[in-house]
């Protein structure tokens, strides 16, 4: 049975058959009008903002990266080479290694914890209604707020002497917990108002995707006996693969380069405990001015960032693949 | 596609390496040899501007007194505030200034934050303003304030700004009703904190500081350690963050954190905690007795008093910061600013400013013209007496970095429950790297 349910997602949801030849002529023509001088010129003030903005100063922090540069006067820095890079692993306070941890663990977190609960909400919001509207709009609301204004609240909210969140759990007779004053639960403090502030979006992503959704997969596959989670599982979430696939990577990459909570909530302690990639990038360059070696953490964060996105675009490629 | 992206990439980077002329020493950050001229005030219009975070509760409009009787007695001068609303902003700020090649005329820095600047030789001297390293007004400054104002060479490149020490802030009543007096050393003091910590009553809180920067839980630490005996910091910025002293000093706040007589916070949290009637102790800076008096309202009566003693005696800090001149300021905008810093600090307007700002006066002459404050304020004369003798950190721009480790280890140990000897070794090895790094 759900073999069947499959092979009906399989083809149902396959994209209309392309006449043979006809997207690839599309395609040549937008490459052969690209390469003629009008399509240089359409392009040349979006390449402009772009080299000015990204190429250039990518190219330039991996140039800083390469001295013990001397932010006041450049003139009097020092050519490193790699010294920089062979710090990353020298140093203990804190070390790379742990502080692209602290990275992994808020990203891991964020996509897991993210991508499942705006799921969840999604599918319990997209019925409609007007219950339902406002809490989509309730839902949606934090996301729309700056997240140093936020974050300064859950300060006081994560207080443990003073803060709200102390406070329910004492009235609930739950153990209590130091929040952000503590390296063990420093980082679930930070995760928590994250997921507050953006699951928010990821939820409309998902509501988006909803409703573009066919019922009659899921009617037949009602009709042929599947219980609702066979539903969700085989029919619906599999249906949603490249929208999940686009927030999984929306929701990795901006997790890898999340500053503003880290800095207002936590300051990247105590001890270092949330001192993510991100947020070492910003205290080396900006405020200790190491700033030759606050680049070439720059520089690993960027491959990073690469990496998952090179990830993401296989992913993605497969999925969609899977569909066709 | 890709190759030509990179080639571009390749291309850009060059040129900006062309541009920034790496490696090759076009700045000068020594100073420059006396004239035995000092800079004459300005007649004709100069306009000035001082980047400053005077911007709060009193401290604006005391600010804004300084900057107009200033312009009163020199009108062609024009001094524009900068404000920012804290510190690290400020510093972020006058960092950004000097690299765009903007920098105010007058920037407030702290020591560490001075030898950065004149690491890339973007501050004047005070010799190059005054025509000597040593002007005349220096001498009536208090002992603890004249040897904050130089840098590692030893020639002066700062002028006392907005100064002060810390003082004990506490709730007098809940002292009495726990049987207990103002503590005057720190043995007094901890049997204090733990006999008025009772029924959801936490001695003291502290804000450790971050690895960006240092708090007043981070100088209490330091000022523990000093009055244990420890160094901390040769004259030449070797660190000694594991001696003897300091580890006593760890270990003192570790025996109050676990019996439950100190905690950690952040942004103020002693103030918060003493006007919650949650907390009996606050250490913190004279300048912030507005603020404190502010919290606790008519809540409890508010005792103050100097910081007890330890074993060395009587131990404080200096706190606050310094003014420097940037190098590209003009001639008559240098003139200008050192008039304007010379004023400042001059016994009228000190008293004006200490009065009105909380802050204490860097001249004892200020202090025949505000015996009214004092009168109302007693703790003012036992504070003012500790500027003769209060420490300040060697000015090197790795202590920057060093505090930041040192607060680390404070929260190690107090929320990790680390052991005080290992935590500070820890900051012992990353203050000596940090050093060898420069």
């Amino acid at each position: 049975m759900l073999a069947t349910v499959l092979g009906v997602t399989a083809t149902t949801t396959a994209r209309p058959l392309a006449v043979p030849g006809r997207p690839a002529r599309r395609r040549n023509q937008a490459r052969d009008f690209r390469t003629t001088r009008w399509g240089w010129a359409y392009s040349a003030p979006a390449v402009l903002i772009f080299a000015t903005f990204v190429i250039v100063p990518t190219g330039y922090t991996f140039y800083v990266s390469l001295w013990k540069w001397n932010a006041l006067n450049p003139a009097m820095s020092t050519f490193k080479g790699v010294g920089n890079y062979q710090r990353l692993f020298a140093a203990t306070q804190p070390t790379f290694l742990s502080s692209v941890w602290h990275s992994l663990y808020f990203s891991g977190a964020m996509v897991i914890g993210g991508t499942a609960v705006s799921l969840a909400m999604a599918l319990l919001l997209q019925r409609g209604g007007v219950l339902l509207n406002a809490s989509r709009v309730a839902l949606f609301v934090p996301h729309a707020t700056p997240v140093i204004a936020t974050s300064m609240i859950w300060v006081w909210i994560f207080n443990p002497r003073f803060g709200l969140a102390d406070w329910v759990l004492h009235s609930l007779h739950l153990p209590t917990s130091d929040w952000l004053q503590s390296s063990g639960s420093s980082m679930p403090a930070v995760i928590i108002y994250s997921l507050w502030h953006e699951v928010g979006f990821t939820t409309v992503v998902f509501l988006g995707g909803l409703a573009t959704l066919p019922n009659e997969l899921s009617e037949a596959a009602r009709v042929d006996g599947c219980s609702a989670w066979q539903e969700f599982w085989y029919i619906t979430w599999h249906q949603l693969r490249p929208v999940t696939t686009f927030v999984v990577a929306i929701t990795a990459i901006t997790s890898l380069q999340a500053f503003t909570q880290f800095y207002a909530l936590s300051g990247g302690g105590p001890v270092y405990a949330t001192t993510t990639l991100s947020y070492l990038v910003y205290q080396e360059a900006f405020v200790l001015s190491d700033t030759g070696y606050g680049a070439a953490l720059a520089v690993v964060l960027f491959a990073v960032t690469v990496l998952f996105t090179l990830v993401r675009r296989r992913t993605a490629a497969g999925s969609e693949s899977s569909l066709v | 596609m890709r190759v030509r992206t990179a080639a571009v990439a390749a291309v850009a980077a060059l040129s900006l390496s062309a541009c920034a002329g790496g490696g090759t020493p076009a700045g000068s950050n020594s100073a420059a040899a006396p004239s035995g001229h000092e800079l004459a005030v300005p007649t004709t219009p100069v306009t000035i501007t001082f980047e400053e975070a005077m911007t709060i509760g009193t401290l604006k409009p005391a600010m804004d007194k300084l900057v107009a009787d200033f312009q009163a007695k020199y009108p062609n001068i024009t001094v524009k505030l900068q404000g920012d609303p804290d510190y690290a902003t400020m510093y972020t700020k006058e960092k950004a200034e000097v690299q765009a090649g903007n920098a105010p005329t007058i920037g407030q820095v702290y020591e560490s934050w001075a030898s950065y600047f004149q690491s890339g030789g973007a501050i004047t001297p005070i010799s190059e303003l005054a025509g000597t390293d040593t002007p005349p007004q220096l001498a009536g400054f208090y002992k603890g304030v004249q040897k904050d104002l130089a840098l590692g060479d030893g020639k002066n490149w700062m002028w006392p700004f907005n100064k002060s020490v810390l003082i004990l802030f506490y709730n007098a009543d809940m002292l009495k009703a726990a049987g207990q007096s103002e503590p005057k050393t720190w043995d007094d003091y901890a049997t204090a904190m733990k006999a008025v910590s009772t029924n959801g009553v936490t001695g003291s809180t502290i804000d450790p500081g971050t690895a960006a920067g240092a708090a007043f839980g981070t100088q209490w630490f330091e000022i523990l350690t000093k009055a244990d005996g420890g160094a901390l910091y040769d004259a030449d910025g070797t660190p000694h963050l594991n001696d003897a002293g300091a580890v006593k000093a760890m270990t003192y706040l570790k025996s109050l954190k676990d019996a439950h007589a100190l905690a950690t916070g952040k942004n103020y949290p002693g103030e918060t905690a003493l006007g919650a009637l949650k907390g009996a102790f606050d250490i913190s800076s004279a300048a912030g007795y507005g603020f404190e008096k502010k919290t606790v309202g008519d809540k409890l009566t508010l005792g103050i008093s100097a910081l007890p003693s330890g074993p060395q005696g009587a131990v404080n800090e200096l706190t606050g910061t310094n003014m420097v001149v940037f190098k590209n300021a003009t001639a008559d905008q240098k003139a200008a600013a050192w008039a304007f810093m010379k004023f400042i600090t001059g016994p009228e307007e000190q008293a004006g400013w200490a009065a009105a700002s909380g802050y204490l006066p860097v001249t004892p002459q200020a202090l025949p013209q505000m015996q009214d404050f004092i009168a109302q304020n007693p703790y003012e004369t036992a504070a003012v007496s500790q500027l003769d003798t209060a420490f300040a950190l060697p000015p090197y721009n790795w202590i920057f970095k060093c505090q930041g480790y040192e607060a680390t280890a404070i929260q190690d140990v107090l929320d990790n429950g680390a052991a005080p000897a290992d935590a500070l070794k820890t900051a012992q090895d990353a203050c000596a790297t940090a050093k060898t790094q420069g």
